[in-house]
């Protein structure tokens, strides 16, 4: 057991520091970082100005920055998770690797990982144009309980995008259900209106999604609430995250055997 | 450039699950828009779905001029492309104005909802007008695109852009709210795209008493026109500069 947990280990970091040099190899230091700059800024303004005009009594200012600075986690734990096992149908990487006998949960997690990191950047430049740019006030923040909020959405997030990386597996190619999923969460995860906007029916599905969860967390902490006071928060999106990443191993072992009895591993 | 245009229909209608990527981003957010416009009513909702209309056709052609050389290089077939006498923007520009008329959808789309799952009132006060002013905002996106395009001639990571210019478009517009709203500094660069007057010239067509920029309906298409036609020329200067240089380093299918 030892020996294979270590085994497991060494598949998770060689994925883990392979999927950042593959990112760089196509992907200049400079392009990353625009992106990183500039995601963010451009959603958070949309949504602000529309905001201002509406003048809605239940939304404001903050709720909506905060809202959309969480929310863009979502770009890089979600759409690029998401096409992780794509880009390695696209490459004709995908039946190299599943020909290896490493632990399938290690090595995609792994190339995951990544991701993480670059997830708690995005929204840390986010929370930066927050209060720079849009005024959102931070003196009352619990900086620990939104750093640990940013860590767990990431985290959350990614569990969720590999979820959705499995679907990959089995279809053609996962970008178009990842584009669907990356902006969906706008719609259901209370980053710019309460949940109670939507229909009654709608609303377990905004449940599902880790991302409900972060955004109640993240406003709370913005206004002063302890790590203690949002506990029951970040466990259920913790708990949702790691529902989600279940769920797409189980998928990722099912389609696998799937396309291995059909032969259809790369079909596109 | 019509033959572009039906080549790229028939690629569209060979596999059109493509179309969900370019207009889900704008399809959410007008929903998003309309739930945080809910409590108000009359010309106000038609504002956010003229704007959610606008944000489809610039969704479906900034992907489409990313997508144009992307994709040729990824099926090899960027140097036959290229080898062909026809000029590269041509091509393209047949490409993209598909592109356009097709994110039409997602204008129809959303109109459907605000009047069925919101009973927002969607009336058009003049329906001629919009449709010119439709048109010809349909125009000016895709020349726009093709600005954009010429870049990505020299660049693997067209798709990357892409995702940067899409919000930074809808925000410099006023899709969804007047540009006055906007810091001050920011109007210039808003009233340099031509689609900034697009909107404003389809909601003077659209909305009764409508006040928008101080042009007018007409004053709006006739500076939308000449924008369009200043980003045709920068595009087709950029197209030959472009392509001389991918062919001097001899980088044009790299990726």
């Amino acid at each position: 057991m030892g020996f294979s947990l270590s085994k497991s280990g060494r598949v998770f970091w060689s994925s883990a520091v392979l999927a950042r040099k593959a990112l760089f190899s196509w992907f200049s230091p400079s392009l990353w970082l625009m992106q990183l700059f500039t995601i963010s800024l451009f959603q958070i303004a949309f949504f602000v100005y529309v905001t201002k005009y509406v003048n809605n009594p239940d939304v404001s200012v903050t709720y909506v920055a905060v809202g959309n600075a969480l929310q863009s986690v979502a770009y890089v734990s979600v759409f690029s998770v998401s096409n992780i096992t794509s880009e390695e149908k696209w490459q004709g990487t995908l039946t190299p690797i599943l020909a290896t006998p490493a632990n399938r949960f290690s090595l995609f997690v792994g190339r995951a990982m990544f991701e993480v990191f670059n997830g708690i950047l995005t929204v840390a430049i986010a929370f930066f144009y927050a209060a720079v740019i849009f005024g959102v006030d931070f003196s009352n923040t619990d900086i620990v309980a939104l750093m640990l909020v940013v860590l767990v959405t990431s985290f959350a997030m990614t569990g969720f995008g590999l979820m959705i990386s499995s679907l990959g597996l089995y279809l053609r190619t996962a970008m178009v259900i990842a584009n669907i999923f990356l902006f969906i969460g706008l719609l259901f995860c209370g980053v710019n209106f309460p949940v109670s906007y939507l229909p009654s029916w709608l609303q377990p599905v905004s449940h599902a999604i880790p991302m409900t969860y972060g955004t109640d967390a993240a406003r709370a902490a913005v206004s002063g609430s302890s790590v203690f006071d949002i506990s029951s928060l970040l466990l259920q999106e913790l708990a949702v995250g790691i529902a989600a990443l279940v769920v797409g191993y189980i998928l990722f072992i099912v389609f696998e055997n799937v396309a291995r009895r059909k032969g259809t591993m790369e079909e596109f | 450039m019509w033959s572009s245009f039906k080549h790229q229909a028939l690629i569209f209608l060979a596999d059109p699950q493509w179309i969900i990527p370019n207009i889900i981003a704008p399809f959410v957010l007008t929903l998003v828009a309309l739930l945080l416009f809910r409590n108000m009513t009359g010309p106000v909702v038609l504002y956010a779905v003229l704007g959610g209309g606008m944000m489809g056709m610039w969704g479906n052609t900034l992907y489409s001029s990313a997508y144009s050389i992307e994709s040729d290089r990824w099926n090899g077939t960027m140097e036959s492309v290229l080898a062909s006498p026809s000029p590269l923007i041509w091509i393209v520009a047949g490409r993209t104005m598909w592109n356009a008329l097709i994110g039409i959808i997602n204008a129809i789309f959303i109109f459907i909802i605000a009047e069925v799952a919101f009973q927002a009132p969607i009336s058009i006060a003049d329906p001629v007008l919009f449709f010119l002013a439709l048109f010809l905002t349909l125009l000016s996106l895709s020349a726009l695109g093709l600005v954009f395009c010429s870049f990505f001639v020299l660049t693997r990571s067209g798709r990357v852009l892409t995702n940067g210019l899409e919000f930074p478009i809808y925000v410099g517009t006023g899709t969804m709210f007047p540009i006055a709203l906007l810091p001050f500094w920011t109007h210039p660069l808003s009233l340099s795209l031509g689609p900034t007057w697009g909107i404003d010239a389809m909601r003077y067509a659209a909305i009764e008493g409508y006040a928008g920029l101080e042009t007018g309906f007409a004053g709006d298409v006739l500076i939308m026109l000449a924008l369009t036609g200043v980003y045709l020329a920068i595009s087709i200067w950029l197209f030959v500069v472009m392509e001389k240089r991918a062919r001097r380093d001899a980088t044009l299918g790299r990726f």
